[in-house]
């Protein structure tokens, strides 16, 4: 359990990071409850591991590896359906996504297949590089790139596709 | 890249999209989330001495109460004016039992087909109802054509924080006035605004409330 001198720095670590997590969480869910279960669980699981970490600069990444599995875990136990094997060709050919003004960027984000998707999220909403996406992921720092220019490339094709719709519609 | 003009311009629209693919996943946070989480970890830590403090019995009793005060609340909440009634009380031709049975045994294969609707027919339908979707958190993942008793309404299917949603959007039509409807575990209410009506079907009451005030 913490100590009183871990205290205040489990405190400052949920008041700084809750809000990214939950972000996060939400994406990986796409519900708003199921989402902040997870941020509970993730600091739960913090709290009860905090003598493992040693390096306090390593704790966002820590959080974020610790929601991730919780995710995986409970995705395991709900028999969610996963679109790990969906490949992204599938996605933009499909033309899935609906356009209505500020939602096709969110749309197209969620058109994305899970393993283009969460390295972009993990970047864009945890500013993580791409070696720490790499490390949190366990897939090559090469594969991560690679990803993130496939992700953006599909997300301009998407979103193009629903402005030329709007257009056709006016 | 200052110099050439063409460069710039790339590397603005860049950093534009970057922005915009930044803005969309900022999805809004809970209040308090921060405040709740450290809640739970202040009522699990244990006491100094063996067993659980006193500061944590008073945190626990005073949760309790408060689990209590919000219940009560809940339960004013959904009682006053707001009777759910039952098929055999609206009629099995109603719309809102109509509207569940429709979103039951068609929607599944609708967002299967992943056919889109006309987007501005969904938008014009909104306006001449009075109704707004919430630019953020809400997403639309299925926009159609639907049976109502009175002809035909406007169908959407909505991802929300609360999950998902079905409304039926029935401009220039009066579809009766206002109830709510529990069938096949589902809640659905019809509602009539300022040109038609609306009908909104999901799991709960309480999601309804919180889909009706996202609309307003």
């Amino acid at each position: 359990m913490l100590s009183n001198q871990k205290k205040p720095q489990f405190e400052a670590l949920v008041r700084a990071y809750s809000a990214e997590l939950y972000r996060y969480a939400y994406w990986l869910c796409r519900e708003r409850f199921l989402a902040e279960d997870l941020v509970q669980e993730t600091f739960t699981r913090a709290w009860q591991s905090w003598g493992g970490l040693r390096d306090d600069k390593a704790a966002k990444s820590w959080l974020y590896t610790i929601l991730r599995n919780e995710h995986a875990r409970l995705f395991e136990r709900k028999r969610i359906e996963i679109d790990e094997t969906q490949e992204l060709d599938e996605v933009v050919d499909s033309g899935s996504v609906n356009a209505y003004e500020s939602f096709e960027m969110r749309e197209a984000i969620e058109a994305l297949p899970k393993s283009y998707r969460e390295p972009l999220l993990l970047q864009v909403l945890g500013g993580f590089s791409c070696s720490e996406i790499a490390g949190t992921m366990d897939i090559s720092e090469g594969a991560v790139m690679t990803r993130l220019t496939r992700a953006r490339l599909a997300l301009r094709k998407l979103t193009g596709r629903a402005i030329e719709r709007k257009e056709k519609v006016r | 890249m200052t110099r050439c003009a063409k460069c710039a311009a790339l590397a603005r629209e860049v950093e534009d999209f970057d922005a915009r693919i930044h803005d969309a996943a900022m999805v809004p946070v809970p209040e308090a989330l921060a405040d709740r989480v450290l809640l739970r970890h202040k009522v699990r830590e244990p006491a100094r001495f063996g067993g659980f403090g006193f500061g944590v019995w008073a945190l626990a009793a005073s949760l309790i109460i408060a689990l209590g005060a919000v219940i009560q609340l809940y339960r004013a909440d959904i009682g006053d004016g707001e009777r759910i009634a039952t098929t055999a009380a609206v009629g099995e031709g109603h719309a809102a039992i109509a509207a569940i049975s429709y979103v039951l045994d068609h929607e599944p294969q609708l967002l299967k087909d992943n056919v889109s609707g006309d987007p501005a027919v969904m938008k014009s339908a909104l306006t001449r109802l009075g109704l707004n979707l919430p630019a953020r958190g809400t997403t639309v993942r299925y926009l159609g054509k639907c049976p109502v008793p009175s002809g035909e309404g406007e169908h959407l299917v909505l991802q929300t924080p609360f999950g998902q949603v079905t409304l039926i959007l029935v401009p220039e039509q009066s579809l009766g006035p206002r109830v709510v409807v529990a069938y096949r575990d589902q809640t659905a209410v019809v509602n009539p605004v300022r040109s038609g009506s609306y009908i909104v079907v999901t799991d709960s009451l309480k999601n309804v409330k919180q889909i009706e005030k996202m609309l307003m």
